[in-house]
């Protein structure tokens, strides 16, 4: 087995005072698409926060890098590209896409300097990556979401990363431009190369294309391939009995109770 | 005009207006995009105990309002980081303890000062040689640092727990931002006065929001607004014979609604497809 990227060892992590992960093992492969699935609250943007060493675990390590998550350097952190849930982006800030997508510069940047030539080229090269070039100068704030999460993608990209980490990338956005903004993340997974982690609650939508589905719920219940992880047996552990599961051509479908699937 | 540039206190009272001016429209603008306009009115009253505690122990009150202001900003946020206090309670609380301080030390003194409450309502007309040198010191003080983390202070403005993720030392930059906003006030309090001081802080930033969607032009229009609030304001009280400070902030407030009746923003709605 090659050497993890990331790597949990029995990690436990308090977020206001409860317990938001409970004793994680996790490993993953450098190259590994990832799809995180579990219900509200399950503790799966804090699994992403832990990576970004936002907050720092009770018991047990997380390490990426071989680093600890809460010790990492900031040209550690430089590689990590995150997107954070939708809600967080203010569409009132007076900020153009231009000026968004530097910002994911800014940190290799480093103290007291400013862009540079190079830094330029790579925000443009990132957003002709997301297909966003021809809108450089416009306000983040007036776009529609789908095309905000692709300039957010371009902000991660813009940090040449090798690690991404996604929060729910396809929340409030109409189904064709989920579509869209997947096919976008599976292509730079694809070309780049990148290790990518995908925080989701559509569970059909992304099985297709990850190599591997984490299931969880403050512990992790399975982790595996979408078709050894997708099984009524497993799913009904925490979702209860109101699971479907189908077999079908294209992998498992599912449904489960609280519609949150 | 060249008669009302031939007096040296004119001389005096308009290059602190533009310093002031330029200085507290540049901080104004992370103050409003931030939404932490609380913190500044807070600290401008404790800024202004400490001047009283100043006259009383026949000091330069200038050191305690330094002191007082940035003690404010330092407890507040140790407390709302303990988790203890929410930021806006804690602020409300010192808000108010500090004009209870600066009243107490105002009855303590037994003999009016008009002086003191030059520091209250304004008056940069009568800026000594001496205040302006601290004015011209720290104002340059002030908007060498904001040059200096001017990107990082940018994106920790637009999204904090992302520019942490991304590893900029987002909340010492946050920290450092609270101690220039301390500053800013202390220097523009002989000016335009405690109570009037927060004004020339949001309301030129309030305006230029009207105006853009970059926060760099942002800056540019709100030093602009600020210049020409602060400059009008004192050319005015001149001519007229008006109260410095309140002028100031009256021309700035008109330019305000000015702005919001212009803004393109109201005009112009562009809406764009996916």
């Amino acid at each position: 087995m090659a050497h993890p990227i990331i790597k949990f060892s029995h990690t436990t992590i308090h977020y206001n005072s409860r317990i938001a992960l409970e004793d994680i093992i996790l490993d993953v492969q450098e190259g590994e698409f990832l799809g995180i699935i579990g219900p509200n609250g399950s503790g799966k943007t804090t699994l992403l926060k832990a990576i970004l060493g936002i907050i720092p675990p009770s018991q047990g390590s997380v390490q990426i890098f071989d680093c600890s998550c809460e010790k990492l350097r900031c040209h550690h952190r430089a590689k990590i590209g995150y997107l954070p849930q939708k809600e967080l982006v203010d569409p009132t800030f007076p900020i153009t896409v231009w000026e968004a997508v530097m910002m994911g510069r800014y940190s290799s940047i480093g103290l007291f300097h400013y862009p540079t030539k190079q830094d330029r080229w790579i925000v443009q090269e990132a957003l002709e990556e997301v297909g966003m070039s021809e809108l450089t100068d416009h306000p983040l704030g007036q776009l529609s979401g789908g095309q905000q999460q692709r300039v957010l993608i371009a902000r991660a990209l813009a940090q040449k990363p090798q690690v991404l980490l996604l929060d729910e990338p396809t929340t409030g956005i109409d189904t064709p431009t989920q579509h869209v903004i997947l096919d976008l993340i599976r292509r730079l997974h694809r070309e780049h190369h990148l290790t990518i982690l995908l925080v989701t609650h559509d569970i059909n939508m992304v099985s297709p294309m990850v190599d591997q589905l984490v299931l969880l719920k403050t512990r992790l219940y399975a982790a595996g391939p979408p078709r050894e992880v997708l099984k009524k047996e497993i799913l009904s552990q925490i979702y209860g009995k109101e699971v479907i599961v189908t077999d079908r051509a294209a992998g498992s479908y599912v449904i489960v109770g609280d519609h949150h699937a | 005009m060249s008669e009302v540039l031939a007096y040296s206190f004119m001389q005096r009272a308009l290059l602190s207006a533009i310093l002031i001016g330029i200085l507290c429209s540049v901080i104004g603008v992370y103050v409003v995009l931030r939404g932490i306009a609380f913190i500044g009115a807070g600290t401008a009253h404790a800024a202004f105990a400490g001047v009283t505690l100043g006259f009383l122990m026949n000091t330069n009150p200038l050191i305690f309002a330094i002191l007082f202001g940035l003690a404010t900003i330092w407890i507040t946020q140790y407390l709302s980081q303990r988790g203890d206090v929410k930021l806006d309670v804690s602020i409300g609380i010192f808000y108010t303890f500090t004009m209870a301080l600066a009243i107490f030390f105002l009855g303590l003194m037994r003999v009016y000062n008009a002086e003191v409450y030059g520091y209250l309502f304004g008056s940069i007309l009568s800026v000594t040689p001496h205040d302006l040198w601290v004015i011209a010191g720290l104002t340059l003080f002030v908007l060498l640092l904001i040059f200096a983390f001017y990107k990082e202070l940018h994106f920790l403005t637009f999204d904090q727990e992302m520019a942490e993720a991304s590893g900029i030392p987002a909340k010492r930059l946050f920290f450092l931002l609270l101690n220039l906003i301390a500053l800013t006030i202390v220097v523009s309090l002989k000016a335009v006065g405690a109570l009037l001081v927060f004004a020339l802080i949001i309301i030129p930033a309030a305006a230029a929001y009207q105006f853009t969607h970059s926060m760099r032009w942002m800056m540019i229009y709100s030093v602009a607004i600020g210049i020409t609030a602060s400059v009008g304001g004192v050319l005015l009280s001149y001519e007229f014979d008006l109260p410095s400070g309140a002028t100031i902030v009256l021309l700035a407030t008109a330019l305000f609604f000015l702005s919001v009746i212009f803004s393109p923003k109201r005009r112009k709605k562009v809406n764009l497809a996916v």
